[in-house]
């Protein structure tokens, strides 16, 4: 160690051990008023509000922890609370430049040695996204691997992944799984293709019930949509990808496309059927869809419409009298397994043109392995190849040795060449510099930039171009790095930001947490639940591709919507599963991320609603003031859905007792004025009710549910001011639009980074704040002022 | 000590990896004889994440049962092996589905998630014990996703899901071409880990302190792997343990819950009797689709929050009587399981409880706890002050104690469970 370095880790430890320094430069005089001024009443020794007292801070003693929570408290204009008087601008820039200073200097001394962001290891979706790419083949390994932990609210956070000899052990078989996806070891599978009607489904074939219509050239029509008469046909041998094609219309539809989905599984001991999509089948004339799907052998696909009449009203009718709509199926095409090479690319990939040869295995069967006349040269060759785009950087040869000498002496014990590669394959997909994102403290280098963009807006690996970019040393440039997030964005692979970002952030993933009460809510349905989450996802790209202002995620006068959800919504002129952009009526109470169908009922459980925790997901989501945990002694409020109480009474109870009611009065209100949204995000004036209440009718069906007590949206916020009802919360949000603009920069940083956004860091989230909203809030332009900002840019 | 283990005991120290060497014969396979050699211990940790309805759960009373449960009932004269115990709670661990992950660990404040950091589980710290004395350390199973066993660092282990392949991996010899795949796969991995340990050691030098933590639990994870590899291949050279059953099958309903559960019961029992492990968790399934039970309509998530509507309730207590059946029967196969003189229920600790003592408000107090087997004196209520109750770990010292492991703290227990008496 040379002696330079040695002072400076010797001041290091004298800044930020603990014992050493214990006080600060007192603040100035016209620190210390502002501070009496605007905080002391309430943040003195004794008995200090929040348990946060304000005197070590003005005599000068060293609380680094206390100095960020002061400072941001500061910059989010959290303190001082409404409806005391706030700082002027001029206060703020005073008591922020001092914290500033004081937490800074410590920070960036811990900054230089550590950075910010905390080796990340590949979470699970991470490192199957990565093979995928390595190896240029769809593998499913994602099951293998345990689930990651969480921290800041995203599981690719460096901090909350951890290693165990459990995870490791699951990445040895999880590359071995990837491998035997990507090398064959037998002949090419024979093409299998079937062109068949509906006749080849069994229950069409059965027809037990008689419901299907047989038509002319073939064409048979289903008119029911309960599960049993669904059409299943095909049956796997060979499993690999497979592309089918079917031919349908709406049959006696008023003009109007009838919808269908289509499934995958069955088989023995497989998984249960899948959801592959739903599908409009157009009125006027037949319409050809077609799909690919991954198959196991003994799977099936099934057919099923949706919406339509149950099979028993079919069969009392009779199919040729039925005047109901129905779907019309011409014809189904099957063909697969697809290969357009043999072996295919992902084997070439990795072995090249070497030849494969038959060998014995114990058993007597035989197997196809790829063979070599020059091992050595081979080896290293297949090694190095794979290992430069594992390691997402160049590698040395000191580092390359280990591995192609591991794969010497796996040989060398008896193992064949291609056994011995594969393994030497794992050990390059199990090793650090592949399961872990490297990144040096200070300034990143191009490399490093490469990778936190791909895994920024791909969760995965960064591709040619970028490694390319990162080779020529241009990834540091503003427009560089505007055009990379562009491409980035227009790649299909950026349906992972989509997915993950909005999964965390706004907690789509919880959506099956729940299952509503099909007592109380009859109308939900699988395709219900899918287009919720896509009205979200859709919405979410639109923002992004477009580059739309970001207050559109608090309010907008649109949404993406089909038939299902403009339904539930209660919009008329969208039909069919095909989603549009539908411009909102202005009466309709929805536009923005609150009203949609998605987050109501992930904000609530099957059977009732809880103010308590909308409200706590405004605050937390959208302002980035998540509410403190309730007291551990707290409890939760003991939901009853008998019609008995309100929730509003329950709630009032609760909010007058002090410990709970300083957290509450700004929690609830905000809580409440969803209140008009009920469980599955329709709209309501009355709970539903199962004990007392109105017995309701809808379409001549009496309901199973009462009409309980009517809603009342309207409180009283912790400032004075009155939320009447949803509309009233948006303008409230919309009216400060800087703090979700805050709130959605870090949690854009922190999962962009996997590194938590800290009290002083605010000051560089502020810079980018200002340039985003110099360009309109424009969602793109936000992600543009992200990746280079310093956040971005550094450790 | 024969020249066996010199070779092995020289081939484990040529391999880097110290360790307590495993007695490879099952007990079973040693002779009784002399009367000395006791049937080992083993624990079960049963975890059902929606609670129990507590008036169904709890009977009224303390001390002997005077008027068991309907719960209890439906144990029949079983419940005379189990005691009920009221009023115990996780300190520090609130009102949260997420209090699952910290059932067999206490560590605090799961609810919170940020910050958050699990510790070791009650299997997995009995694991670094006696774990090496079977052909499985321990074995985590779970009806769906999650796990309810973690390791020292917080990482979750990753549980079984589907029965058939934990068979298969306990009791089935495997085709010659397996074999001889499993056999290679095993010295690969070896040859993998000793490659990419160096190359940890190689990057730890160059990392910053917080990176070196980093770098540092996944070299010790090598070194784990390594260990418990090596003692996999000596244990691959002894036959595994034959059992006279048809291979379970994976039930594929994801609503069966019932279903389920027996089938993972009927493996925890068969890998008791075999003595693959001493050592098993399962979590069982808190599934929102309705189950296929008689007078069911509604999923069982959905039933947790009842609300208090009777119909709710009643429709719950089908769900959780149908679970407590299950639990019956088996202990009903280990007590009639006989082992030497005792029976295995009575060499077996049976752990069954909630993290949620409420679940339909999610309060994490008064926890619904049951232990069975283990050669304790039962047939008890112990009930507890749910507003000052001692934390469960000090169930868990007891159980540990109980298991032979030298210890008198875990998680955050304060001592041993008073009124539990072997």
């Amino acid at each position: 160690m040379n002696p330079p370095l040695i002072t400076a880790l010797v001041l290091i430890s004298f800044v930020l051990g603990d014992s050493v320094l214990t006080a600060a430069d007192p603040p100035s005089s016209a620190v210390t008023i502002l501070f009496e001024l605007h905080c002391m009443e309430c943040h003195r020794d004794e008995s200090p509000k929040g348990n946060v007292s304000l005197e070590p801070l003005l005599h000068g003693q060293r609380d680094v922890a206390l100095w960020q929570n002061v400072l941001a408290k500061i910059e989010t204009g959290e303190m001082p609370p409404k409806p005391k008087p706030g700082l002027t601008v001029e206060e703020r820039q005073i008591a922020s430049d001092w914290l500033f200073t004081l937490v800074s200097a410590e920070k960036q001394m811990q900054r230089n040695i550590e950075g910010r962001v905390v080796l990340r290891r590949l979470n699970r979706v991470e490192y199957e996204n990565t093979l995928r790419d390595l190896l240029g083949v769809s593998v499913r390994v994602r099951e293998l691997l345990p689930q990651d932990a969480s921290s800041a609210g995203f599981d690719n956070v460096g901090e909350a992944l951890h290693s165990s000899s459990f995870l490791l052990a699951r990445y040895l078989e999880a590359g071995e799984a990837a491998l035997e996806q990507a090398i064959a070891n037998g002949t090419q599978p024979r093409v299998k293709r079937e062109h068949v009607t509906l006749e080849a489904a069994y229950q069409v074939k059965q027809n037990s019930e008689n419901v299907f219509r047989k038509g002319d050239g073939g064409r048979i029509t289903m008119f029911s949509s309960s599960p049993w008469q669904a059409a299943t046909m095909f049956w796997i041998e060979q499993r690999g990808r497979y592309r089918f094609r079917l031919s349908v219309q709406a049959d006696q539809s008023n003009g109007r496309p009838v919808v269908f989905s289509t499934h995958i599984g069955g088989g023995g001991g497989g998984p249960q059927p899948e959801l592959v999509g739903y599908f409009d089948a157009p009125a006027d004339a037949p319409k050809v869809i077609e799909f690919e799907s991954f198959m196991e052998p003994r799977m099936s696909m099934t057919i099923r419409p949706y919406g339509l009449a149950p099979s028993s009203e079919i069969a009392k009718a009779g199919p040729q009298a039925w005047a109901g709509p129905g779907l019309a199926v011409d014809w189904i095409e099957m063909e697969g397994p697809l290969n357009d090479v043999w072996p295919p690319e992902s084997h070439h990939r990795i072995f090249g043109g070497l030849k494969q040869i038959a060998v014995k295995l114990p058993s007597g069967n035989e197997m196809l392995e790829v063979q070599s006349n020059d091992a050595v040269t081979d080896t290293k060759r297949i090694i190095e190849g794979f290992a430069r785009n594992a390691f997402r950087r160049p590698i040395s040869e000191d580092e390359l040795a280990p591995f192609i000498a591991m794969v010497e002496k796996r040989r060398a014990a008896g193992s064949s060449f291609e056994q011995a590669v594969r393994a030497g394959l794992v050990a390059v997909m199990t090793s650090p510099q592949f399961l872990f994102l490297r990144e040096t403290p200070g300034r990143l280098d191009d490399f490093a930039i490469a990778s936190r963009l791909s895994y920024f807006f791909w969760s995965s690996t960064p591709d040619e171009d970028l490694l390319t970019l990162a080779e020529k040393g241009q990834l540091h440039d503003q427009a560089t790095l505007h055009a990379q997030v562009d491409r980035l964005l227009q790649s299909p692979k950026s349906a992972a930001f989509t997915e993950h970002f909005t999964g965390q952030w706004l907690r789509l993933r919880e959506i099956d947490f729940t299952e509503p009460s099909m007592q109380l809510y009859p109308e939900f349905d699988d395709m219900l639940k899918v287009s919720m989450l896509r009205e979200v996802r859709l919405f979410f790209d639109e923002l992004l591709l477009k580059d739309l202002p970001l207050t559109n995620f608090l309010a907008s006068d649109f949404s993406m919507l089909n038939g299902r959800l403009a339904k539930h919504y209660g919009i008329a002129g969208v039909d069919g599963w095909t989603f549009q952009r539908v411009k909102l009526p202005p009466d309709s109470h929805r536009g923005g991320v609150l009203t949609m169908a998605a987050i109501l009922k992930i904000t609530a459980n099957g059977t009732n609603t809880s103010p308590v925790i909308r409200g706590a997901y405004v605050l937390d989501r959208i302002m980035g003031m998540p509410p403190k945990p309730p007291p551990p002694d707290a409890g939760s409020i003991e939901p009853d859905t008998r019609g008995s109480t309100t929730i509003r009474q329950q709630l009032a109870r609760h909010r007058q007792i002090e410990s709970c009611g300083s957290c509450h009065i700004k929690i609830d209100p905000l809580g409440f004025s969803l209140e008009n949204f009920d469980v599955i995000g329709g709209w309501r004036e009355y709970y539903r009710s199962t004990g007392n209440g109105k017995p309701v009718e809808i379409d001549g069906k009496k309901m199973r549910w009462l009409q309980g007590p009517a809603i009342d949206a309207g409180d009283v916020m912790a400032d004075g001011r009155k939320i009447g009802n949803v509309d009233e919360l948006k303008q409230i949000l919309l009216d400060d639009s800087d703090v979700f603009g805050r709130a959605l920069t870090i949690r854009l940083l922190t999962y962009g980074t996997g590194g938590q956004v800290e009290a002083v860091d605010q000051r560089e989230v502020t810079a980018i704040l200002n340039q985003a909203k110099a360009r309109k809030w424009g969602f793109r332009s936000l992600l543009h002022e992200i990746v280079t900002s310093p956040l971005f840019l550094e450790k | 000590m024969n020249s066996l283990h010199m070779t092995r005991r020289r081939f484990l120290r040529s391999a880097g990896v110290l360790m307590a060497l495993p007695a490879l014969e099952s007990w079973q396979t040693r002779a009784f004889a002399d009367g000395k050699t006791r049937p080992p211990r083993r624990m079960v940790c049963i975890c059902t994440p929606l609670g129990m309805h507590p008036p169904d759960f709890f009977p009224e009373g303390k001390g002997r049962y005077e008027q068991p449960s309907s719960y209890l009932e439906a144990l029949g004269e079983l419940r005379q092996d189990c005691t009920v115990i009221s009023g115990l709670a996780h300190p520090g661990v609130g009102s949260s589905h997420d209090s699952q992950d910290s059932f067999l660990t206490a560590a605090l404040h799961p609810e919170n998630r940020a910050g958050f950091r699990n510790s070791v589980s009650l299997d997995q710290f009995a694991a670094e014990k006696i774990g090496d004395r079977t052909r499985f350390p321990s074995l985590a199973l779970a009806a769906e996703g999650s796990s309810l066993s973690w390791t020292r660092s917080g990482a979750m282990v990753p549980a079984d899901s589907f029965p058939a392949p934990v068979f298969a991996r306990l009791f089935l010899q495997g085709k010659p071409d397996e074999v001889h795949k499993q056999a290679r796969r095993l010295e690969d991995g070896l040859s993998i880990l000793d490659t990419i340990r160096e190359q940890a050691q190689g990057l730890g030098k160059t990392l910053s302190v917080r990176d070196r933590e980093k770098i540092d639990e996944y070299f010790s994870s090598i070194r784990e792997l390594e260990q418990r590899m090596a003692v996999s291949r000596e244990w691959s050279k002894q036959p595994k343990p034959h059992v006279d059953v048809p291979p379970i099958e994976n039930n594929m309903n994801p609503a069966d819950l019932i279903g389920k559960t027996r089938l993972m019961l009927d493996l925890i029992h068969l890998a008791l009797q075999t003595d693959s492990t001493r050592l098993i968790t399962l979590l069982l399934l808190g599934t929102s689709q309705v189950p296929p039970i008689a007078g069911v309509s509604l999923g069982h998530h959905d039933l947790s929050h009842h609300g208090q509507d009777p119909h709710k309730i009643s429709q719950l207590r089908k769900v959780e009587l149908e679970k407590m059946k299950a639990l019956g029967e088996f202990l009903t196969k280990l007590k009639s399981t006989r082992e030497h003189d005792s029976t295995l229920l009575d060499n077996s600790m049976i752990l069954f409880g909630s993290n949620l003592g409420n679940a339909s408000n999610h309060s994490t107090k008064n926890l619904p706890i049951l232990l069975a087997g283990g050669g304790f004196n039962h047939g008890q209520h112990l009930a507890f002050n749910p507003d000052n109750p001692p934390p469960l770990s000090n169930l868990f010292v007891t159980m540990l104690q109980r298991l032979g492991i030298e210890t008198d703290q875990f998680g955050t227990s304060t001592g041993t469970l008073n009124g539990m008496e072997a």
